[in-house]
């Protein structure tokens, strides 16, 4: 009997995988249906190779991604972070959800990093390196100069809250770019789930050049206010784009709220529970 | 007998769980067994938007009445790999639109395609893959 629990979970698994897979770029087809659509920038690089040795400390330029990450660990939420996780309903498409993508409200940080992940890019700056996000073209300062966070955000005294917080970094080695960001506005989640954080969280990224072409990236979280541990929010990986081509993906106000009225409301996505 | 109902069981439990947990963006509110044709729909709006692009069409239903519909496509990067531009549809084109209709039976849904005047094709990028 035991072992009839095992196979559900395996199949649980492999299906929860294969359907995260649906998320992504890859083009699918279902019965009946004849696959039609062309492989995006990032599927056409798959095969493009190391293309060289990675510079060193060099991750200038325009990257292309797929549409979505891979999530990483499950969060183990505190009960404050259960509470506040209750409280976000998620779903751009739903009239009654509280999505700040609903009505594209800026998606702050770590969400530019762990949804829409389609184009990212560097550029080097004498005091750091601006890191840009396509999807709603983002720009976030990393100092490079030494400087420390702030430790008292939203404190009497101490600098506000932001939708990015503030953000240091550092060389760990040739090729990997570490990021650290703290203090920001609590009302941004960490991804397209609605997990939450505090205005303490700290976040690490770890963005690591693996050769000419090949760049992969660690988001992980730590937020002993909401989460009981530390843990990789997200992971993904990007192809530099021979063209330093990127696409304009904006998330209109005005078109939002037209598309809810004139789309998603009458046809009934609420009714049908879409999520 | 007992193995074969628990493991399909867990097949369909973690096919309705794990789906709709990780799709990008969900079609459920839709019949997409059949596409309505919308014959001589002229076009009043299309909206080239993040995240979804949408279509809004007058066409007249069998008593000679307009119907005003509006049909949901994908974002602007995704149709734009079929050949969709900004500029494909201007108020005022008069087309054929295949949409799978809402299940709520009001004149809204997602396209399958469109076939412009001169022919030309446009398919959506995710349910536009099934032929009609």
């Amino acid at each position: 009997m035991k072992n009839y629990f095992v196979s559900p979970i395996v199949v649980i698994a492999v299906l929860a995988f294969s359907s995260f897979a649906l998320a992504q770029d890859t083009p699918t087809s279902r019965p009946g249906q004849v696959d039609q659509r062309p492989p995006s920038v990032y599927q056409k690089m798959a095969d493009a190779g190391p293309g060289g040795p990675a510079p060193v400390h060099d991750l200038n330029g325009f990257w292309n991604g797929p549409l979505e990450p891979k999530f990483g660990d499950m969060p183990s939420l505190t009960p404050a972070g259960q509470a506040k996780f209750k409280l976000n309903i998620p779903d751009p498409f739903s009239a009654h959800s509280n999505d700040p993508w609903r009505t594209c409200d800026p998606f702050g940080f770590p969400r530019s990093a762990t949804n829409e992940t389609r184009g990212l890019a560097f550029a080097t700056m004498p005091q750091g390196i601006v890191l840009m996000t396509q999807y709603q073209k983002i720009w976030r300062m990393v100092w490079m100069d030494g400087r420390a966070l702030p430790t008292n955000v939203g404190k009497k005294g101490g600098p506000s809250s932001r939708w990015y917080g503030y953000s240091i970094g550092h060389w760990d080695g040739d090729n990997t770019l570490v990021v650290e960001t703290t203090g920001v506005d609590d009302k941004t989640w960490i991804d397209r789930r609605g997990y939450p954080h505090s205005v303490d969280m700290h976040v690490e990224e770890r963005y690591t050049r693996v050769d000419h072409n090949d760049l992969e990236l660690t988001v992980k979280i730590d937020d002993p206010k909401m989460y009981t541990k530390p843990f990789v929010s997200v992971t993904n990986k990007f192809k530099f784009t021979p063209q330093q081509q990127e696409d304009e993906q904006l998330c209109v106000p005005s078109e939002a709220i037209d598309y809810l009225n004139t789309i998603a409301i009458p046809a009934g996505q609420d009714e049908v529970g879409q999520k | 007998m007992r193995i074969k109902i628990g493991l399909s069981s867990a097949i369909v439990i973690s096919l309705l769980v794990s789906i709709p947990l990780f799709a990008h963006h969900g079609n459920t509110a839709y019949d997409t067994n059949k596409a309505v044709v919308l014959k001589g729909a002229t076009v009043t709006k299309f909206v080239w938007g993040n995240p979804h692009t949408f279509l809004m069409v007058d066409v007249k239903d069998d008593k000679g009445n307009v119907v005003h519909w509006a049909g949901e496509a994908g974002s602007p990067s995704s149709l734009g790999l079929l050949g969709w531009t900004k500029d494909s549809v201007q108020s005022g084109d008069v087309i054929t639109v295949y949409i799978y209709q809402s299940k709520t039976g009001r004149p809204v849904g997602r396209l399958n395609k469109i076939v412009l005047a001169d022919g030309t094709t446009l398919k959506d990028s995710a349910l536009g893959y099934r032929e009609q």
